[in-house]
C-alpha cells in the first residue's frame, strides 16, 4: 500500500496503477489477479479486519460491504509489569519493530538528531522553526537554546535484511546520535517489561498506513503513552492527545516538535498515561469471534452448509 | 557385348511368363532405397512404351515389376543405351537382389542377360560407367526424367533422395563456378533456400550477367529435377551487388521465386542453381542449405513482405502468397487430434459448444475456469478447450485433472499432434460440436458476470437473418475493446484494414450501447450457428494467427445473405494480445490486410462505406 519507487502511501488501486508501480507486470496480469482472488474469495461469508482502516481498504477494493466486520485484535497479557520510577522529565523515547524502510526508524533518529542541534548544515530550517517556537535568541549555542534533549532507544532487528541504501541511512543516523542514542537492537519479548521500563513514551514512525500493529497494545499495557503517524491504522488506535500524541507522517520536523511538547509540557505523561485503556481482553475476543460465527450459521443459506 | 538370342534354359517353367525366346544385354543394374531398381540396357530390337511392366523370376516365381522407361541415348562408342525403372508391382513388396528381369514387349517377353547379381554396382559406378558419356543435354533430361519417375514411386524418402544425388554427381554435366570478382562477367549467388512444403521452395539470391541477356536460369534439385525458373522469378535492385559489380544501383540483380519442384526433395543440400546468357557460356553455384523449420520460414516470408525496396504486387501475389498459402496448408496437413480428456460427466443435450483454443499462455484456463464456475449455463454447455501448442500437452494435462478437481467446472480437452494455427483449432472443435450453436472464444476473455450465454442464444435466435454475433468487449480499464468492426484504408491506400468501433471509449458510450448489424465482428467472442460453420467450412486458415480469419467468416456469411450483428448486453473482458511478441504480430497482421484486400476488395470497398457512415 505504498507507491513506487518512493514509498508513498496509496490510496486507489488500479490495473494501470499497479503497473505504474511493477512496470513488469501488465496491467492484464494485475487484472486477472484481482478477478481471480474475488472469485475465489466471493466463497467467503464474513471478513474480519482488525480496524476500520483495513476493512475500508478491503471494501474499497471490491469486498461487500456487509461482509466486512471489524474486530480489534485480542491480547493475553505480556508478562510482568513495567517501572515507571520519578523522573523530572519525561524523556525517553522508544522505538519497538523491524527496521524496515515502511517502519521509519530515519524518521525517529532525524527527529532526535534535529533535536540535538546535530547535522546543523542539513538541518538548518528545523533548528531555526524550533528556535522561533523556543523564543530563544541567536546568542547562545544551538545545542543549548533547544532545552531538554530526548534520549531515544531502538529495538529492532534486520536491519542487515534491507536495501543497502537504507541500511547506510540507518547507520549514519545512528552514528550521528550516538550519544543520543542507545541501539538495543534485537529483543526478546518476554523481557519488554523491562525495556519498556527505560523509555517514557513509544514512538510509531511508520510510513505506511499499518493495520493494527501490536506494539501500541504492548505499549499501552505498560502504561506507555504513543507518538505515532497521523494515518491509517495507527492513527485509528491512538487518540491524539487522549492516550498519544500523532504528527505528520514521514515529517521528522513535526515529530521533533511533537517530542519536544512531550519533554516540556508538565502533566501531559501523566495525562495521556491515565487516557490509556485497559487491553482488549484474549477471552472477550474470543466469546465476539464465536458469536459472530454463531450468527453465520443461523442465517445461512439452506443447502449451502457442507 | 551382345548376349546370343538364344532361349533361357530352364525358364519356361514359368507358365504366366510364357516362353522366352527373346534377350536383350543388361549392362548394369543399381538398386534406389531397396525397392526400386535401375536398369541400363544395350537394346536395339525391341519395342518398349513409356511404361514397362514384365517380371523378375527368381526361385520359382515370377514377380510382376512394372516401371519406365526413362531414356533411350547413345554412348560413347556410339552404342544405344537404355535406362529403365522398376518396381515391384504389388506395392510393399521389397525387390530380391537375384534373379532375371523379363520385359513384356509387342514381340514377345524379352530375357535380360545376365542375372541382375552378376551386373549389381553402386549407383555412382552406374552413373559413371554407363551413363556419363551421354551428351549432356541428354544427361540432364535424363536425371530430371528418372527424378520424375522415382518421385512419383517413393514420396520424399530420405534414402532415395540420396540414392538420386549420387547417381546425379556422378552424372550430370557441370558448369564451371562462376568467380565472385568485380570484373567477371557473370555469376551467382544464392543467399537463402527455404522450405515451404516437401516439393515446394522459396529461393533468394543475385545473378550478375554483364552486358548481355540472360536466357537461362535452372535450378537443379539434389534429386536431379531441372526447374527452370527464367522469367518466373521477381527481380529487384540489390544496391550492395550493384555497388560491387560498379554498376547503376537501379540493375534489378536481386531475385526472389517461389518454386514447385515434380517431386518431394528431401535433401538438406544439394541445390544448384545455372546461369547462363545468350550466346555466352554457362555458369552454376551450389545454394546453402535449405531451412526447414516452418516458423522460421514464416517470419522470413513476412518479413520479405514487409521489406521496403520490394515493390508489392507481382512479389506478393506470385511468390509470397503462394508460399505462405502452402506453408500453412503444411502446417495443417499434419495436424490430427493426439487425444480428447474428457474431464468431468458430458453434459447433456447442450445447447451450445464453447470452442476455446489455447496456444502457449496455459494460465489462461484457470483464469477462466475460476470465472465459469460461478456461471451454471457455462457449467452446462458444451466446453471444448483445443491445445494448439503440444509441445505443452503434458503440463496441461495434469493443470486440467487439477482445474477440473478444483472447479468442478465440466471440459473436454483436445489435443492436437501439432501446431495448426487459430483457424484449424476452431475448426477441429467445431468438428466435435455437440452443441446447435457454437461459441468461438478467446482464452484471454473473461466473462464479466454469469447470464451472458443464454442472452446471446436469445439474441441469435430472435433473428433469422443473423449469421455471426459478437458482444461488447472491455478492456482491463473498462474501455471499449470490441463493438463491432468496420473496414476502413488512408485515402488512396490499397490495403483494407479491420477497425474497431469506439475503440478506447468508456464501456457506457451512448453509441457503443446499441444493438445493430455491423460489417464484420471479432472471432474473440463469436457466435454462429453449427450448422452454418460447418457449411461454410468453418475459418480459413490462410490467414496467419488468429487475425483476420473472423472478418473474412463475417464476409463469407454476408456473401450468402446472412448478417453480422453486435449486442452490446453482453460484456466480457478481452485481455487481448499477450500471446504472442509484437514484432512477429505487425508483420502477420499486415500480410493479413493484404491477403483479405486481395480477396475481397470490391465488397470491402462496397461495405467500408456503410461501415464509416456508422462511425458518426
Amino acid at each position: 500500500m505504498v507507491r513506487m519507487p518512493d514509498n508513498e502511501p496509496c490510496m486507489e488501486e488500479s490495473p494501470r496503477r499497479c503497473h505504474e508501480c511493477y512496470p513488469d507486470i501488465s496491467q492484464q496480469t494485475f487484472f486477472m489477479r484481482k478477478r481471480f482472488i474475488q472469485s475465489h474469495l466471493s466463497l467467503v461469508d464474513m471478513f474480519i479486519a482488525p480496524s476500520q482502516f483495513l476493512a475500508d481498504r478491503y471494501i474499497d477494493w471490491g469486498l461487500p460491504e456487509e461482509k466486512v466486520k471489524v474486530e480489534e485484535y485480542g491480547r493475553t497479557s505480556p508478562t510482568g509489569q513495567a517501572v515507571d520510577g520519578q523522573r523530572k522529565c519525561r524523556d525517553r523515547f522508544g522505538f519497538f519493530g523491524q527496521m524496515t524502510p515502511f517502519k521509519g526508524l530515519h524518521v525517529f533518529l532525524e527527529a532526535i538528531a534535529a533535536l540535538h542541534g546535530h547535522d546543523d548544515e542539513h538541518t538548518d530550517p528545523l533548528l531555526r522553526a524550533l528556535e522561533l517556537a523556543a523564543g530563544t535568541t541567536s546568542g547562545t549555542p544551538t545545542a543549548e537554546r533547544l532545552g531538554p534533549k530526548p534520549h531515544g532507544r531502538v529495538h529492532g532487528a534486520n536491519l542487515d535484511l534491507q536495501p543497502g541504501n537504507f541500511q547506510n541511512q540507518i547507520s549514519d543516523l545512528l552514528e550521528q546520535t550516538k550519544d543520543a542514542v542507545t541501539f538495543v537492537g534485537q529483543y526478546d519479548h518476554l523481557d519488554l517489561a523491562k525495556h519498556m521500563s527505560q523509555v517514557d513514551w513509544v514512538v510509531i514512525p511508520s510510513i505506511w498506513w499499518e493495520n493494527s500493529p501490536l506494539v501500541i497494545q504492548e505499549a499501552f499495557h505498560f502504561g506507555r503513552p504513543v507518538i505515532c503517524s497521523d494515518i491509517g491504522g495507527m492513527a485509528e488506535k491512538v487518540e491524539h492527545r487522549v492516550n498519544g500524541l500523532h504528527f505528520r507522517a514521514d515529517d521528522p520536523s513535526s515529530l521533533a516538535s511533537i517530542m519536544k511538547e512531550a519533554m516540556e509540557t508538565p502533566g501531559l505523561w501523566e495525562q495521556l498515561r491515565e487516557g490509556i485503556r485497559p487491553l482488549y481482553a484474549m477471552e472477550d475476543h474470543v466469546k465476539e469471534l464465536t458469536s459472530l460465527y454463531r450468527e453465520l450459521q443461523r442465517t445461512e443459506a439452506p443447502g449451502h452448509a457442507g | 557385348m551382345r548376349a546370343d538370342s538364344r532361349p533361357p534354359a530352364g525358364r519356361t517353367a514359368y507358365s504366366n511368363v510364357g516362353e522366352i525366346r527373346l534377350v536383350d544385354q543388361l549392362d548394369a543394374v543399381s538398386f534406389l532405397g531397396g525397392r526400386l531398381l535401375l536398369a541400363v540396357v544395350s537394346s536395339t530390337k525391341h519395342t518398349l512404351d513409356r511404361k514397362i511392366r514384365g517380371w523378375l523370376l527368381h526361385e520359382d516365381r515370377a514377380r510382376r515389376v512394372a516401371g519406365s522407361r526413362i531414356l533411350l541415348g547413345s554412348n560413347g562408342s556410339g552404342e544405344a543405351v537404355e535406362l529403365l525403372m522398376l518396381h515391384p508391382d504389388a506395392r510393399r513388396e521389397p525387390l530380391p537382389e537375384q534373379g532375371q528381369v523379363v520385359l513384356e514387349t509387342p514381340e514377345g517377353p524379352v530375357g535380360l542377360e545376365p542375372k541382375i547379381e552378376h551386373v549389381t554396382v553402386s549407383l555412382e559406378r552406374l552413373g559413371s560407367n554407363h551413363l556419363a558419356k551421354l551428351d549432356a543435354d541428354t544427361r540432364t533430361e535424363l536425371l530430371d526424367r528418372l527424378a520424375s519417375a522415382v518421385g512419383r514411386q517413393s514420396r520424399g524418402s530420405t534414402e532415395v533422395s540420396q540414392g538420386l544425388r549420387s547417381l546425379r554427381d556422378a552424372v550430370r554435366p557441370r558448369l564451371p563456378h562462376g568467380a565472385v570478382e568485380a570484373a567477371a562477367d557473370h555469376a551467382v549467388h544464392v543467399d537463402g533456400l527455404w522450405r515451404i512444403s516437401g516439393s515446394s521452395f522459396y529461393i533468394k539470391g543475385w545473378i550478375f550477367v554483364r552486358a548481355a541477356d540472360l536466357d537461362h536460369l535452372r535450378l537443379l534439385t539434389p534429386e536431379g529435377c531441372a526447374i527452370d525458373i527464367l522469367g518466373d522469378e521477381f527481380r529487384y535492385p540489390r544496391q550492395d551487388v550493384a555497388d560491387f559489380f560498379n554498376v547503376s544501383p537501379r540493375e534489378r540483380l536481386g531475385f526472389i521465386a517461389y518454386v514447385e519442384a515434380p517431386i518431394e526433395s528431401a535433401l538438406a543440400s544439394g541445390w544448384i542453381i545455372e546461369v547462363g546468357q545468350r550466346h555466352g557460356r554457362r555458369i552454376e553455384a551450389e545454394a546453402p542449405a535449405v531451412v526447414d523449420d516452418p516458423l522460421s520460414v514464416r517470419t522470413m516470408l513476412l518479413q520479405d513482405l514487409q521489406a521496403e525496396q520490394l515493390p508489392s504486387a507481382s512479389l506478393r501475389v506470385q511468390h509470397i502468397k503462394p508460399a505462405l498459402a502452402r506453408l500453412e496448408e503444411r502446417r495443417a496437413e499434419g495436424v490430427e487430434i493426439d487425444m480428447i480428456d474428457q474431464l468431468g460427466s458430458p453434459p447433456q443435450a447442450p445447447e451450445v459448444t464453447v470452442i476455446v483454443p489455447l496456444y502457449q499462455r496455459m494460465d489462461f484456463l484457470e483464469q477462466q475456469m475460476a470465472q465459469f464456475v460461478h456461471d451454471p449455463e457455462i457449467r452446462s454447455a458444451d466446453l471444448v478447450y483445443v491445445l494448439d501448442s503440444p509441445d505443452q500437452a503434458e503440463y496441461l494435462r495434469s493443470v486440467a485433472r487439477e482445474l477440473f478437481n478444483l472447479y468442478g467446472v465440466p471440459f473436454r480437452l483436445v489435443i492436437l499432434s501439432a501446431n495448426g494455427g487459430f483457424a484449424l483449432a476452431n475448426n477441429v472443435g467445431a468438428s466435435l460440436a455437440r452443441g446447435r450453436m457454437l461459441l468461438l472464444l478467446n482464452s484471454d476473455v473473461l466473462p464479466d458476470t454469469p447470464g451472458w450465454l443464454s442472452r446471446m442464444i436469445e439474441f441469435y435466435d430472435a433473428n433469422p437473418m443473423i449469421g455471426a454475433l459478437a458482444p461488447k468487449l472491455l478492456y482491463e480499464d473498462q474501455s471499449i475493446q470490441h463493438a463491432g468492426l468496420y473496414f476502413d484504408r488512408p485515402p488512396g491506400g490499397y490495403v483494407w484494414s479491420n477497425e474497431h468501433y469506439f475503440k478506447g471509449l468508456h464501456r457506457d458510450f451512448p453509441a457503443a450501447n446499441l444493438a445493430r448489424s455491423v460489417p464484420a465482428v471479432t472471432g474473440a467472442c463469436l457466435m454462429i450457428s453449427t450448422e452454418l460453420y460447418r457449411e461454410l467450412g468453418g475459418l480459413r486458415g490462410a490467414y496467419l494467427r488468429g487475425d483476420y480469419e473472423d472478418s473474412d467468416l463475417c464476409l463469407r456469411l454476408h456473401e450468402m445473405g446472412r448478417e453480422t450483428w453486435y449486442m452490446p448486453d453482453v460484456e466480457l473482458y478481452h485481455l487481448e494480445g499477450q500471446s504472442y511478441p509484437t514484432h512477429e504480430r505487425s508483420l502477420t497482421s499486415d500480410y493479413n490486410k493484404w491477403l483479405q484486400t486481395h480477396q475481397w476488395a470490391e465488397e470491402l470497398a462496397a461495405q467500408a462505406d456503410d461501415g464509416a457512415a456508422r462511425i458518426r
